[in-house]
């Protein structure tokens, strides 16, 4: 039997790995216009989803490694600040990852309208 | 201490732990996002932050090395998909080929020494040493075969996977593991223990004198045994069985028991030397060993046929249809 303990670690975990990805198209979406790093996580956590510096960081660096951001030194508020923005190839991959979002939504949401109970009977039969 | 002293310190603290290359740019990325969250918390409490709340701040930002640690990419030394694999081959080398022979090689002298604790104070130090050789080696093995060899895991056919086993088979893998462990012990037994040997000699000088039968038998018995060890390890890794594998075993023991039968064409096999036995008792001692040999060579042999029935039977019934697959299905 699971300890409360062992319950909310299973429950940490499997948030985060739901979390990864979702963070990963997040991040994307908001960058479809220029914005730089700490403006990215107050952006994103107005709109409800917090984000840590430590784990933004590292992503933002990610996509661009793999050619979905770009990015340049600019001066703003006379101090040097990392834009970044979506390149044309994660403007691509941000469409076919959207349609893939969606048809998982949608196919989520016909699970969940499936009574459980309907769900074993059509099991056993 | 300063405001710029704090952050100096933990961003030269994170860049310890930052790959070369990246080392500037993400410092300078780094600061700035700390210099802008400073803003912010000054601007909400109206005044600027004191050390403590910096303390707090920085904390919560995480340890340097967890913030660095972000930054450098996952590097596995196994694939993941080669793990199960793995932990078979260190769990075999360990506990059936590590394990026997060091048991093998440690326990007669732990017995027979004057200080018992000497040998245990080798056995541990032999022990693990031999232990992080035998991981480091089986770990860069399998760290060499996912650098140069990654895609074999995927290069595989349905048609060439295993035969399901059937159920003779079922209890069949503790026999082949048990073989091979007492196969490889046997081995290093005979290759260790008899070669150019006359006689065991005790502590006390006691000596148990090998007749020459020993030596004549010696390389027959040493390649029998190996090779038995081996084909029992071929078998525990794949469990399905095959008409040639038990025409193998049935040769093997064919042979077995010719050495033993050899072996009992003599009436003495030992004799003992280093006693202050008066020559009667000598002869009764003598008499009693040679006495338990010939019965150990009996039951060999006896065991020997048996296992040769047994294969003779699994060739008789796959011939005649009578094996059943266990894994059906339906």
């Amino acid at each position: 039997m699971h300890t409360n303990g062992t319950n909310s670690e299973l429950f940490e975990n499997l948030r985060l790995e739901l979390r990864r990805g979702c963070l990963a198209v997040a991040v994307l979406l908001q960058l479809r216009s220029e914005l730089y790093g700490y403006a990215i996580r107050k952006a994103l956590s107005e709109q409800g989803l917090a984000i840590d510096e430590n784990t933004l960081y590292p992503l933002l660096r990610r996509l661009e490694s793999q050619g979905l951001l770009v990015s340049q030194w600019r001066e703003e508020d006379k101090r040097n600040k990392r834009f970044y923005r979506l390149s044309p190839v994660g403007e691509e991959v941000l469409a076919s990852l959207l349609a893939e979002w969606r048809q998982m939504n949608s196919a989520l949401e016909r699970i969940l309208a499936v009574p459980a109970s309907l769900n074993m009977q059509e099991q056993t039969q | 201490m300063t405001q710029a002293d704090l952050i100096d310190r933990y961003l030269n603290a994170v860049k310890l732990w930052l790959p070369k290359k990246q080392q500037k740019d993400i410092l300078a990325e780094l600061a700035e996002d700390l210099h802008s969250q400073i803003e912010e918390r000054e601007s909400v409490l109206g005044h600027p932050l004191e050390e403590a709340e910096l303390v707090d701040l920085l904390k919560r930002r995480g340890s340097p090395m967890r913030v660095a640690s972000g930054y450098i990419p996952e590097v596995r030394l196994i694939n993941p998909a080669m793990l199960p694999l793995y932990w078979m081959v260190l769990r075999i080398v360990l506990l059936w080929v590590l394990a026997p022979i060091f048991a093998l090689v440690f326990i007669g002298p732990l017995f027979d020494s004057q200080a018992p604790g000497k040998v245990l104070a080798a056995f541990f130090a032999t022990a693990f040493q031999s232990l992080f050789f035998v991981i480091g080696i089986v770990t860069a093995v399998f760290a060499l075969l996912d650098r140069y060899h990654s895609k074999w895991v995927d290069r595989w056919d349905p048609r060439k996977l295993p035969h399901a086993p059937r159920s003779h088979q079922q209890m069949q893998w503790y026999n082949d593991f048990s073989g091979f462990a007492f196969g490889m012990a046997a081995t290093v037994f005979w290759a260790m223990m008899m070669w150019h040997r006359s006689a065991f000699v005790l502590s006390s000088g006691f000596r148990i004198i090998l007749t020459p039968i020993w030596g004549q038998i010696y390389w027959l018995v040493v390649a029998l045994t190996l090779e038995r060890a081996l084909v029992d390890l071929y078998c525990f890794v794949r469990p399905s069985w095959t008409p040639a594998r038990s025409w193998v075993r049935l040769a093997f023991d064919a042979l077995k028991v010719v050495i033993a039968l050899l072996l009992l064409r003599v009436t003495s096999w030992v004799d003992i030397g280093g006693t202050d036995l008066s020559p009667a008792d000598v002869a009764k001692t003598v008499g009693w060993l040679n006495g338990m040999i010939q019965v150990t060579l009996i039951c060999a042999a006896a065991i020997m046929l048996f296992d040769g029935l047994r294969q003779g039977r699994l060739l008789w019934r796959a011939k005649n249809g009578r094996s059943r697959p266990v894994l059906t299905v339906s």
